[in-house]
Formats: C-alpha cells, structure tokens, sequence
C-alpha cells in the first residue's frame, strides 16, 4: 500500500543516527520539562526555534515530536509521585496515581501509564498517519453548539465524582468556578475579579491552581501534620505489574485512546476533558469502584492513555489543515511557516518525506519513551523514599521554579501560596479536590461556549441543537439524567431482572 | 455548668463554620464583582456577562448556607488522612509557618536577590522547617540545587532567572 | 521534649534506610559534581558586556541591546523579536542581543515594565496595534504614548474573509446584508476585544455608517481557532490577517471579499476597500520603541541600527519567509503614526465603553 511504503521510508529517514540522535534529545528534553510544572511542551519548542533554524527541518520537527510526547509522560511521572501534575492533561492521574504511590504501588502506577501512553500513541499515530483527512473533515464541522453540548455532558459527568459528602463536592466546584471566573470576559472585554490587577487579566492559570492545590496544599497539610514516629515502611512491592494490574488496565488503555484522539483532533476540544470523562467512565464501569479515590489503576491506565491519544489527536489536523489546535500545535506551526513549509491539504503531497519521517520519528519517540520510563519506573519510585523533608521541600522547589518560569513574575508564586492554603484548608475539611479543578477548566469553557454559541445564532436560542452532534450528546445527556427513572419503569415491566448497573454506581450516593 | 448550651459552646470545635463563612463570602464578591460590570444590551448575547458569575455566587451562598446547617447539627468533613499524616494532633503550626516562611522569603527576594539566593532560602527553610537538622549539609544541597537549576535553565531553555545580587558574578 | 523525640526518630530512620540513603549520597555527589562542571562552562552567563550600550553610530556593534516581547513565545510579537534579533547579531549590527519574554494583559504588563525603566538606553521593546488596543481595555496606567518610538518595522493589512459556501461574493453584497441588519451577522475575529482583530470590522463599520454598537463580534483564540469557524460557514465574515490563512485562501476554500491595506496583497485577487468605495486604511502593523527619558544619542545609536538591518538582504529574506511587509519609518514620523493610531483606537473604543 502506498501509505505502508511512504511510511517504511520515513522510519529510513528517521532512523538514521543524526535524526535518531535528535529524537533521543527531544524525548529527553521533553520529559525534563513535562516534570516541571509550568513549563511545557509549547514553550520549549518555541524556546528551542532560533536555535534549531541551523538544523535541517527534518531533524528539528523530529526533535519537537519527541518533546511533545516526552512532555506527556514527564507530567505523568510527577502527577503519581509527588501529586504534581506537570502539565494540565496529568491533573486526572493525579488523583489516583498519587494515591497508588503513598500505598507502595508507585512502580505499577508508572507502569501502566508508560503502557497506556504508548499503547495510546501508537494508536493515535496509527490514525493520523491513516485517515487523516476524514478525521480533520469531522473536526471542523464541529461548531460551538456541539462543543456547548459536550461541556454540559462534562459537568454531568462531575455529578458523578463528587465523593461522599455531596454538599462539600459543590461547595468545591462552586469554589472553582469562582476560580475560572477570573480574567477578562471574551464578549464585552471587561474585566471580573480581577481587582484592578492587571496580572490577573488573563486568568488563573489551570496548572498554577493544580499545582497550587495539589502539590502545594499538600506540603502545607503534611507540615502541619508531620508522622513525627516512623510507621513500618511501607514496602515498595513488586516492581512490576501483577497479572492483575494488566487485567484491569487493557481496557481503560482502549477506551481512553477513544477519548482522548477524536478530543485532541477538534479545534477546542483540549486534553484535560477526555481525560476527565475516562476517569469517570472507569470509575463507572469498573469491578472496583470502592477503590477510586485510594488508587484504583484503572483511573491512572485510562487518562493516561486519553492524554497522549490527544496528543497525537492535536497533530492531526495541524498536519492535514494547518489547523492548530493548542499551543504546542501552534508553535510547531509557526515553525513549519519558518522553514518555508505551509502544512494544508498540499503537505502530505508536497513534502512527502519530510511527513511521513515525523510520523515515523512519532513511533520512534512513543517507543523511546516507553523503553526509558518503564524500566525506570521502580527507579522513580525510589524516590519516594527520600527522607520527608527532602522530599517536601523539592516539591515545593520544584513547583515554585516550574511556575515562576512561565512569566517570571514574582506575582505568580503569591498566587501559588493563596491557593496552596486553599488546599491545606480543603485537606483539612474534607472539601474535594477534583471537583474544584474541573470547575477551573469547564467554567470558562461552558460560559464562553454558550455565549459564542447565542451570538453565532444571532440571539436565538435555536442555535443550542442546530448541529447534529449537539444534539446527540444532549440524548445521552437526557438518557443519563432519566437512567434511575427509566431503570425503575424497567424493572417494573420485567420484574425479577438483574439490574443492568452494578450496585453501587455513583447514583445511589447519598450526602450526609 | 449551665443547662442550656450557650453560643460560645456550640461554636467551639466547629472550626469548619470558618469554610462556611469563606464560602459565603467567595459568594459576596463574586455578587459584588459582577453587579459592577455593564451590560450594553445586545440581542446576540442574552446571557451577558453576569449572568454566570450570579449563579457561581449563588451556588457559593447557597452552599455556604447548607454547609452551616450540616456543621451545626453535627457533620463533620473528613480531613485527609496518608501515610506522612498523623491527624492525631491538631495542626502543628510550629511546622507549618516556618515553612510558609520560607516560601514567602522566596518570593521576597526572588528578584531582588536572585534565583540561586532566593531558592536556596527556599530549599533550606522547607528542609528546616519539616524537620531537617542536618544544617550545613542541606545548606548546601540547597545552594547545589538553585545554582544547578538555574545553569541548566539558562544554557538549556534559555530562560534567564533572575541573578539579582550575583550578577556578573555568575 | 518534641526535639529528642524528633532526633531519635530520625537516627532510627537513618540506620533503617542506610542503603537508599548511600544511593541518595551518592547521586548527590554525582550532581554537585555535574553542577561545577556546568558552573565553569556557564561562568559570565550573567556578566553584561556594557551598562550604557550608547557608543556613536560610526564605532562597532550595539551591545548589551535587549528586546522585551510582551507575549508569550512562539507568538506574532516573539517571532519578530527573534528574527529581528538574529538579522542583528548574524550581521554584526549587534552583538549578544537578549530577547526576553514578559506577557500579561495583552502586553500592558510588558509595556508598564519599559514605561518604568526611564532613561534606560539598552531596552527596548517589540510591540503592535494588539498593545494600543489592551492599553485602554486592561485600563493601563501607561500608555504607549509615554515610549520613546524607535522603528514602524511591518505590517499586514487585515482582510474580509468568507467561506467558498458563503452566500457573499463581493464586498458590496456583504455590506448591503450588514446594513440591513448588523445584528444577525456574526464577525469573527482571532483576538479578544480591544485587538486587532476586533478594532478591523469596528472601524468598517463605523466607514460604511453602522453604529459599533450594533457589530456582533464574536472573538476566538487566534487564527487556530478562528480558521474551523471560517471553513464551516459558521460565521458572517471573519476579520483578520490573511497571513495566517494563505493556504486555505490559495486552495479556495476560504474567500477574501477585500483586504484593507493601501494596495492589494501579493496572491489575494481581492480589491482593496478604498478601491471598492469604502474609506479605511487599516494595518496591523509592529514596531519598536524604547523607554522615555532616553538619551538622544541612544535613541540615535537605536535609530540607526535598526535602519541599518532594515538595509541588509537578510532582513529582505526574512520579511519574504515569513510574508511579512515591510513598512519601515523611523523616529518623528513613527512617533506622528503611533499618536494617531492611540487616537483612532481610543474613539473606537469609548464608543463601545471599553475605554
């Protein structure tokens, strides 16, 4: 096939020492700066353009593929073991990676997301290299409607993690709603609680509030209550998965590759909400539900894998369009216009060699990243056994240098400590934290949607179910609103059924 | 012992009222924030820019009511447990402002002093402040640490960290 | 008491986890090790050449030059710098310039920065329309009237774009359906209110007679964001650059209805908006400018820098890469543009109460 042979002569060109050489430097590079919190994939390459102006275009966009990916895992890795997420698609992994690392199985958690990311990637490769053009014609048919539609499906979906104590969940979520109403309002350019701040114009930075109320609280909370006498030390455990682990993991690696490409492939769709809707559709279809929130692996191997499918997914229409859909996307653009080369519907004609040797350098990277992370993983969780002090303060080190390298302003390490008090009072009252986050990173969207939405239709609110899929999703939206009732009427009918749900599915919690 | 259980005795160890009581006040200013904001009539953009930000206060009032209630009959949230965490006694602020501390001295000094200063401060006073009693040699893995950081920033990101009062030194 | 409890339980903890501890003391020799190493390669990282940078035109190359980019990397304004920083260096007009990053507010925060670093004869700053534009909606206390203004370097005429299924063929069709109703068509545009993208079809309307207030502007997140709407006929018209779209416009599947620069753009068969009856001249444009209270001989020793870069073939080059065009004037007559285009931006709007 020709695709197969246009393929099989990038992999020659990608593999050739120099090019495989700059491969190696980019999934490096990446991954040190995916573990930094701040940094990211984006800025580094676009830190890294004058000085890759003297390489030849080849060897430089193979180096920026193995950034991009190498990001993706480096923000895995301190997501489990330091609760830091690195980059805005590893807050997810946070939640139960973290957990898995303080009960000894920080090496399985490592494991299953190195896997997943690159059982992930090479699948969302696979699709980009394959059918690219269809999934592009599918992504920009998608218009604010249809995005409005699948951020109602997403605060749906909050509902379901609220945790046990629901008043608490939406007193968090309200909390980060609040959050994400900062900055500049996008229709009438003014300014919400901001203060007269100019530095709070653009907004709450999602990572700064993760890092702030992940890493941060948390440092702050084990300070105030430090195990001052030395339990019996947890022992690391196998280093490797157990025959159980892979059992729960394939699935979740599947299913969060299917979030995470169509996801990373449209325009707004972003990387931090398939990895979201894996985390709950794991929890509600897994055999263990009791688990999530004290590190179930399911919810590490399917936002694992969402994330670096979005990744691939984000290259997709960059690729076949020039159609950039996040900020690592647009910068990898900006250097594709640099040397010269325009990507659009003409790229995969007019310069062949050069596409088909970043997708094969994709494999490559996806492959060396693997090769690197999961021998290393017990290596990594290791670390884990610094002495506590050690280890808190390079937390604390680590998010303070990550998030005053973005704009290096003081200002942003005050907004690090406000919230990381927020974290400390929430650790100590039982607020949780995931409904917080989600509330950062839908709020804007849900608002900003909704109202791009109303204009585009000129006010009328018809506009809401004018596009076939927005209108889709609001059917699943209404079956999961009415399941209890339809689950009864069901029962009713047919009496002496099994009921279809498992028991303890998030719709029978109750608050105190 | 009075008989009747007076004011001050319901509220003491119901701490978490204070949650409460940020939440109802989060809601306030995002009310007040809001009701200062214009909106020029447009037939395009019915919602307006208000609109949200009323429904987040509410939420938050609302919320903050409930929680009240929930604290004042008897609820209690649960405080996060771990296996660094002994929540067998309460909050031990000796631990815990030293390290504020230290972070606060960084973002004091980050510029005016430097990277390499300010996150060797900061580095130190967390180790000191969690328990490290180990002086000069974390004295001197903190200083190993912000210099190292702030070389492989510069020659590897090019991003340049303040080095405020060794300037030209380094 | 609480302390030797503390140092008993920590010596226990040593001697329980002595190996993990060696291992630990042994990769931190190996950094400390790495560190010198990296110290004595990074020694005079820091060091600055020159405080004053202000040597006559005729002596050897500026140094000790800084460009401050008040957005983010791998922006429109960063991506400038650069270019403009590496035709310097490579042709000797300068040595070691330092591109550095300062984004926030649309550019206010990089520009209150310059406004306060008076009389500083190395600094300056890479800006554009965007920076007018935030200046007043970010309500900045400085405003880009307070700099010293070195150098108009480029610009780009914005266009009115379409997608092929659009029912609007021409310029006039499109106005004909705006003035009938301004409301019921949606303008799209890649920046936030205040920007370029936003002040375009503000002041078309106001040059075909449609009060601003009635524009319905829908703002996206740059040309990323904007180019799906635009393909799938989702809005009116878009407003924005054609740079960024040259391929979709090539292949047909976005339509220019008409470019708002002073001449047609190289490859858009599309009239100007002067040529199609309508009164506006309207560039995105960027330049550099210093901080005030600048000495005349810095200013002088900038001025003739940048106009000796503006002179090389390099610079030509680059301004062919990346379809840039060139729209060089240096000083007064710069300064007379900027306080014009302050003016123009600020009419526009106070009438829309963003000012």
């Amino acid at each position: 096939m020709d695709v197969f042979s246009s393929l099989m002569d990038g992999f020659a060109t990608a593999l050739t020492p120099m090019n495989f050489l700059y491969a190696v430097i980019g999934v490096v590079l990446g991954t040190a700066v995916g573990v930094l919190p701040g940094l990211g994939p984006a800025m580094t390459v676009a830190l890294l353009l004058p000085v890759t102006y003297a390489l030849e275009p080849t060897s430089a966009f193979i180096m920026f593929a193995g950034i991009y990916y190498g990001g993706m895992y480096g923000g895995s890795t301190t997501s489990i073991l330091l609760n830091t997420p690195g980059e805005s698609s590893s807050v997810v992994t946070a939640i139960e990676g973290n957990k898995m690392a303080k009960a000894g199985r920080a090496a399985q958690a490592l494991a299953t997301a190195a896997i997943g990311s690159f059982v992930a990637g090479t699948i969302g490769t696979t699709l980009l290299a394959v059918c690219a053009p269809i999934v592009v014609q599918f992504a920009v048919s998608l218009g604010s409607p249809s995005y409005f539609a699948i951020m109602v499906l997403a605060l749906l979906a909050v509902t379901a993690v609220l945790g046990s104590s629901r008043l608490r969940g939406f007193a968090a979520l309200g909390l980060g709603l609040a959050i994400g109403l900062v900055g500049m309002d996008s229709v009438t350019g003014q300014q919400r609680l901001t203060f007269g701040m100019p530095l709070l114009a653009d907004g709450l930075d999602i990572v700064v509030v993760a890092v702030a109320i992940f890493a941060v609280g948390e440092a702050l909370w084990v300070a105030a209550h430090l195990r001052r006498t030395p339990l019996h030390v947890i022992p690391v455990g196998r280093p490797w998965m157990g025959k159980q682990d892979w059992k729960r993991s394939w699935k979740p690696w599947l299913r969060g590759t299917a979030f995470g490409f169509p996801f990373g492939a449209l325009p707004a769709g972003g990387a931090e909400i398939p990895t979201f809707l894996s985390y709950v559709t794991e929890k509600r279809l897994s055999k263990h539900p009791e688990e999530f929130g004290h590190g179930a692996i399911e919810g590490v191997a399917g936002p694992e894998a969402a994330n670096n499918a979005a990744a691939a997914g984000t290259l997709t229409p960059m690729l076949a369009l020039g159609l950039p859909t996040n900020a690592t996307a647009a910068v990898m653009l900006a250097a594709f216009t640099s040397y010269g080369i325009q990507p659009g519907p003409q790229l995969f004609a007019s310069q062949g060699p050069l596409v088909w040797a970043l997708i094969a350098s994709l494999f490559i990277g996806n492959l060396l990243l693997l090769i690197i992370n999961l021998p290393l993983a017990p290596l990594w969780a290791k670390l884990l056994q610094l002495p506590r002090p050690y280890l808190y303060a390079g937390i604390l080190f680590f998010a303070t240098l990550g998030a005053y390298s973005v704009n290096l302003q003081a200002f942003d390490l005050v907004i690090l400590l406000v919230l990381g008090a927020l974290g400390f009072m929430m650790r100590r009252f039982g607020l949780p934290v995931l409904p917080l986050i989600l509330g950062v990173i839908l709020g804007p969207r849900l608002e900003g949607q909704l109202r791009k939405t109303l204009q585009l239709s000129a006010g009328n609110p018809a506009g809401l179910w004018s596009e076939p899929i927005a209108v889709g999703i609001y059917v699943i939206v209404a079956v999961i609103l009415l399941w209890p009732l339809l689950m009864r009427l069901w029962r009713k009918a047919r009496p002496g059924r099994r009921p279809l749900l498992p028991a303890n599915s998030g719709a029978a919690d109750y608050s105190d | 012992m009075s008989s009747s259980p007076t004011l001050a005795s319901r509220l003491k160890g119901r701490s978490e009222l204070g949650v409460a009581l940020l939440l109802g006040a989060a809601g306030v200013m995002v009310f007040l924030d809001a009701n200062g904001l214009a909106t020029p009539y447009s037939k395009s953009d019915p919602v307006g820019p208000r609109t949200v930000p009323f429904i987040v206060a509410g939420l938050l009032v609302v919320c903050a009511v409930l929680l009240a209630v929930n604290v004042l009959r008897g609820g209690k949230g649960e405080a996060e447990g771990g296996e660094d965490v002994d929540l067998a006694h309460p909050a031990d602020w000796k631990t815990v402002l030293p390290l504020v501390g230290a972070f606060i001295a960084n973002i004091l000094l980050i510029d005016w002093a430097g990277w390499v200063i300010s996150g060797t401060v900061l580095f130190w006073g967390s180790v000191w402040a969690l328990g490290g009693r180990h002086y000069v040699r974390d004295g001197l893995i903190s200083l190993a640490l912000s210099i190292l950081t702030f070389y492989g920033f510069f020659l590897g990101l090019g991003i340049a960290l303040p080095a405020g009062l060794l300037e030209g030194i380094l | 008491m609480h302390q030797s409890v503390l140092l008993t339980s920590l010596t226990k903890n040593f001697t329980e986890k002595r190996n993990t501890m060696r291992q630990i003391r042994a990769l931190r020799i190996a950094a400390v090790a790495a560190g010198i190493a990296l110290m004595a390669t990074g020694c005079g990282a820091t060091g600055k050449s020159s405080t004053s940078g202000s040597s006559s035109a005729a002596a050897g190359p500026v140094t000790g030059l800084q460009i401050l980019v008040p957005n983010t990397p791998g922006g429109g304004y960063d991506t400038t710098a650069r270019a403009a920083a590496k035709v310097l260096d490579d042709e000797k007009i300068a040595t070691n310039t330092e591109v550095f990053n300062l984004a926030g507010a649309g550019g206010t925060v990089g520009l209150a920065r310059v406004v306060n670093e008076k009389g500083n004869g190395d600094l300056t700053m890479l800006m554009g329309l965007g920076v007018v534009g935030a200046s007043y909606t970010n309500k900045s206390a400085s405003k880009l009237t307070d700099t010293t203004p070195l150098a108009k370097l480029i610009e780009e005429p914005g266009a009115i774009m379409v997608s092929k299924d659009s029912p609007y063929k021409t310029i006039d069709d499109l106005v004909k359906a705006w003035k009938a109703d301004p409301g019921s068509i949606a303008v799209g545009g890649g920046s936030s209110p205040g920007g370029p993208d936003h002040l375009l079809p503000m002041q078309l309307a106001g040059a075909v007679g449609i009060d601003a207030t009635k524009v319905n502007f829908v703002s996206y997140d740059g040309g990323g964001d904007l180019l799906p709407a635009i393909l799938g006929n989702k809005l009116g018209f878009a407003a924005s650059g054609a740079g960024e779209y040259l391929k979709q416009i090539e292949s047909g599947e976005v339509r220019v209805l008409a470019t708002s620069g002073a001449e047609r753009l190289d490859g858009v068969d599309a009239p100007t908006l002067k040529e199609s009856n309508i009164d506006l001249v309207f560039t995105n444009w960027r330049g550099i400018v210093a901080p005030p209270g600048i000495s005349d001989a810095d200013k002088a020793t900038l001025i003739a820098a940048l106009e000796k870069m503006h002179g090389t073939e390099a610079w030509k080059e680059t301004l062919k890469t990346h379809s840039w065009t060139d729209a060089f004037v240096t000083g007064d007559e710069f300064k007379t543009f900027l306080t014009e285009q302050d003016k123009r931006v600020a009419d526009v709007l106070t009438k829309l109460g963003l000012a």
